[in-house]
């Protein structure tokens, strides 16, 4: 049994935050995620790092926060954002009056604009529609939630925080009403761990329920789906949104080497029971298509969804519940963090932490807006310059992705999740969405005996039917083409029979 | 901008073109073929697929879907073609084994079995039951093959590992081709002492000679060699490829490689040419009869908008089930996904239906209602649709 003082359960940037900045300030602890690192919607976002402009009209206080965490970012993480800038784009027919309400609402939140004529606009991003009246630029970055989650757990790491992947939370252990510890199962082996500690905080976002339901607390939550689209080319270098009230397919974020575009909104119960529809797909790319026309003629490479956890609200319309965040004491040793956005993490963090240091009746700051993250450096990703010094033996001729490269991270990591090596090396991100790599990635994890030839066919059957789900909404085109090759390969050539 | 006179044009130079090309340039008319780029076969197994659904093709052939195109050749044909095809990979030093009448087994790179007609010599010694013992030997770094796969199938397998000090399918294809390598691995395997039934080997077993390359090992270690099939680039698809590509050269066709299509000249109810661009300079191509072997969506014959489904030569109306929710289903096993019916349909003699053009004969993949996962029949409706197809472009020529 591990015993510690603060237990973390979920591994988004919520709970990636609260585990550094109690490393930052002393308190041990110990962080449970049942997938990887930004497996919610941390990691099923656009990766926008918000300027605040989308919310200056409708919620005031969280643009304000917004925009007082982006400044902070942009400082302490300068590794995983990237200072694109954004644009609010005017086209023909949208109101005149919202862009007053905008131009208003950035000053009284202090966020700095710069309004531009349409051929100014095009001078910066070329692909934009010629049609546009006028652009309004501000401060938006993009940022890559999978890294900032990995950095945040770095300082973690560094001070002797314990993280635990791939387990499962399973029970909430009690005694004499109060939450002492949990039990969680490791998702590979199924064995059972039990952690104790003195505060157990819930931080898994869209399943704040389901573990508040372990003790018999509630996290009253509206849970919206919200959908998005990766291109296979950059069509933009700075963040595009539409200047118009909140709504679908507003915004295009560009990305490494991709951009997303998104999103839509629509009411769901169970997170776990998600999928895409046609009409979401065809509705962001009309969308899109409408700032950026090589939308509607671009390849696009997968379609994919995550659920917001909103705080409870009467409202009908998601896009207009609040994006802020609470913190709930369930007055049982537990606490759940709820609401909020990937840019106010930090801020949600250390305010969970503050009411954590009060409880523990201890004194000590938070520095986590000051201290640069840990790590910048050695995991700032896999960049190109890295790919191209090393070309031998390449497995993932998408992403430049070498044998090496895969080993190091199986080593290193321990993983027996083809998905570890995903997320790390960018391995199956590209084009073919791992078509040919994966199968390449479980074949060496076999030749280095981290699994067995058993087990290396049945993840490449789970592979092949979890990828299917995120293309299947986006297959025409090109990206069709490579679908009908990979599955000649796999059901024609490898001769793959159906699961039983 | 220059001009050439044919009796009939192919476009595509897949198993379908090179066929229908072959069939018409063996009976002395002039043939020309234009094609864009290599062709899908390359990526393929080389196999002549023919119908999976029964042990016996033929009799899978006839519990197809009533609109599938193997309904509209008679079975002489099919067998015709079959044999055609054994003589010809004959005379090219590439030989097929297997009949009409039943299907074989061969061994998949993950172990499993895969059904097919007609398959390269190098693959005839190929298990076809889970009682052989087998040695797998694989190469140094190949990033396309591993073993393991096969193991967890198949528990009386070993394996064992050769440098050839090139890592890559092509590379390593290459150097078998070179008689003291050849040697030197022979006497290397010699040293193995194998002890299992059998020896596999990836597909990487020479360019052209893979045969001979294939009998000379398996007579020096005195037990039967064969090869599995390995993901693109697969050697035996491009050997295939090459065989009929000669076949049709030795037979008085002329190929237009890298000639994409830019435009058609018509006149009437009557195709009369293709413009085709090359090094910059626009060429016409005259035709009394043109044969439409473009391939499916890999091959580049039809392209999927988000809506509809589109032929790039002659813009022929593809029939495609609607709206796009029915394209794919969600079970990616399903083996039944709507995707697999879309293409081209045909009357009786391969003209496309509903169109108002009477010299053009569509044969191979584009065709409409093929499934060709589902119902294992991909090379070998191509071989019969090209027959019917050249047959009925005779008919017309004449």
């Amino acid at each position: 049994m591990i015993k510690t003082d603060v237990i973390i359960i979920g591994g988004g940037a919520t709970g990636c935050g609260i585990a550094r900045d109690l490393a930052l300030r002393g308190i041990p602890h110990c962080l449970i995620e049942k997938g990887d690192f930004a497996a919610g919607a941390t990691g099923a976002c656009h990766g926008l790092l918000h300027s605040g402009g989308r919310y200056v009209v409708t919620d005031p206080i969280a643009a304000k926060e917004c925009y007082d965490e982006n400044l902070i970012l942009r400082r302490i993480g300068e590794k995983c954002v990237e200072q694109t800038g954004g644009l609010f784009v005017r086209l023909p027919g949208d109101s005149k009056r919202f862009r007053e309400l905008f131009l208003r609402g950035c000053e009284d939140v202090g966020i700095p604009t710069e309004v531009i004529s349409s051929t100014n606009a095009l001078d910066l991003v070329p692909n934009l529609n010629p049609e546009l009246e006028e652009a309004i630029k501000v401060p938006d970055c993009s940022i890559d939630p999978f890294r900032l989650c990995m950095l945040n757990i770095r300082t973690s790491q560094l001070r002797d925080g314990i993280i635990f992947t791939r387990h499962k939370v399973t029970e909430i252990v009690q005694s004499h009403g109060r939450c002492i510890g949990i039990k969680a199962t490791d998702q590979a082996t199924g064995e059972v761990r039990e952690i104790r500690g003195n505060i157990i905080v819930n931080a898994t976002g869209a399943w704040a329920n389901m573990i508040a339901s372990l003790a018999g607390c509630e996290v009253p939550m509206t849970l919206a789906k919200g959908s998005l689209v990766i291109t296979n080319h950059r069509l933009t270098n700075m963040v595009i949104n539409r200047l118009r009230p909140p709504s679908d397919g507003d915004i295009i974020v560009p990305n490494e080497a991709v951009c997303l575009a998104g999103t839509t909104s629509l009411a769901v119960e169970n997170p776990d029971k998600i999928g895409i529809e046609s009409t979401e797909v065809d509705t962001i790319i009309s969308e899109a298509g409408r700032m950026i026309p090589h939308f509607n003629h671009t390849r696009i490479i997968r379609a994919f969804s995550g659920v917001r956890p909103l705080l409870k609200s009467k409202k009908m319309d998601a896009h207009e519940i609040s994006r802020g965040f609470q913190i709930i004491d369930h007055g049982n040793g537990m606490y759940s963090i709820a609401g909020g956005k990937l840019t106010t993490f930090r801020l949600m963090a250390e305010k969970m932490v503050d009411t954590i240091m009060v409880s523990f009746k201890l004194k000590r700051a938070c520095e986590t807006a000051e201290i640069p993250l840990d790590g910048q450096e050695e995991l700032s990703g896999y960049p190109l310059s890295k790919r191209l010094a090393d070309m031998k033996d390449v497995v993932c001729e998408c992403e430049l992705v070498s044998r090496k490269e895969v080993e190091r991270i199986i080593n290193q990591t321990g993983t027996r999740n083809v998905g570890d090596i995903q997320h790390r090396t960018r391995l199956g991100m590209g084009p073919c969405q791992g078509g040919f790599c994966t199968f390449r990635a479980l074949g060496i994890m076999n030749d280095m005996s981290v699994i067995s030839p058993e087990q290396s066919m049945e993840m490449l059957r789970g592979f092949l039917q979890r990828r299917f789900r995120g293309i299947r909404y986006a297959l025409w085109g090109d990206q069709l083409r490579e679908e009908q090759l990979v599955e000649y390969i796999y059901l024609g050539i490898l001769a793959m029979e159906k699961p039983q | 901008m220059s001009v050439t006179e044919y009796d009939a044009i192919i476009l595509g130079a897949g198993v379908a073109g090179l066929t229908a090309g072959s069939f018409l340039a063996e009976r002395g008319f002039k043939v020309a073929l234009v094609t864009s780029g290599e062709p899908t076969v390359c990526l393929s197994t080389g196999c002549i697929d023919v119908c999976s659904r029964d042990h016996n093709p033929l009799t899978g052939i006839k519990g197809l879907a009533p609109e599938h195109p193997f309904h509209l050749v008679p079975e002489k044909t099919i067998r015709e073609s079959l044999n055609n095809f054994q003589t010809a990979m004959m005379d090219m030093g590439f030989p097929y084994t297997g009949t009409a009448e039943e299907n074989r087994l061969i061994l998949s790179a993950l172990g499993t079995f895969k059904t097919s007609c007609l398959v390269p010599s190098t693959m005839k010694a190929a298990p076809q039951d889970t009682k052989d013992s087998i040695h797998i030997i694989t190469f140094a770094g190949l990033k396309d093959f591993y073993p393991s796969y096969i193991l967890s199938r198949r528990k009386n397998t070993k394996f064992s590992v050769y440098d050839a000090g090139v890592s890559s399918t092509m590379g390593i294809a290459s150097l078998f081709e070179e008689k003291d390598f050849l040697e030197s691995f022979i006497d290397w395997l010699k040293g193995q002492n194998i002890g299992e039934d059998k020896i596999a080997f990836p597909a990487v077993l020479g360019l052209e000679s893979a045969a001979e390359i294939v009998q000379k090992i398996a007579a020096h270690i005195g037990k039967p060699v064969f090869e599995i099939p390995t993901i693109p680039p697969s050697m035996p698809g491009r050997r295939l490829f090459n065989a009929m590509k000669d076949y049709f050269r030795k037979k008085g066709g002329d190929i237009y490689w890298e000639w994409p299509v830019i435009g058609v000249e018509k006149s009437g109810r009557i195709i009369e040419a293709v413009m085709t661009a090359s090094k910059g300079r626009p060429n016409s191509l005259n035709g009394k009869a043109f044969i439409l072997a473009t391939g499916s969506f890999v091959g580049g014959g039809i392209t999927a908008g988000r809506e509809t489904i589109t032929e790039n030569i002659f813009n022929l109306q593809v029939f495609a089930p609607s709206p796009r929710e029915t394209w794919f289903e969600n079970d990616y096993f399903s083996f039944n996904h709507g995707i697999g019916r879309a293409g081209i349909k045909v009357d009786s003699s391969l003209r496309p239906e509903g169109s108002r053009w009477e010299n053009i004969f569509v044969c191979g993949g584009i065709l409409a209602d093929t499934e060709i996962l589902k119902n294992g029949c991909g090379h070998g409706l191509a071989l019969a649709t090209a027959h019917l197809a050249a047959q009925s472009c005779m008919e017309h020529i004449r």
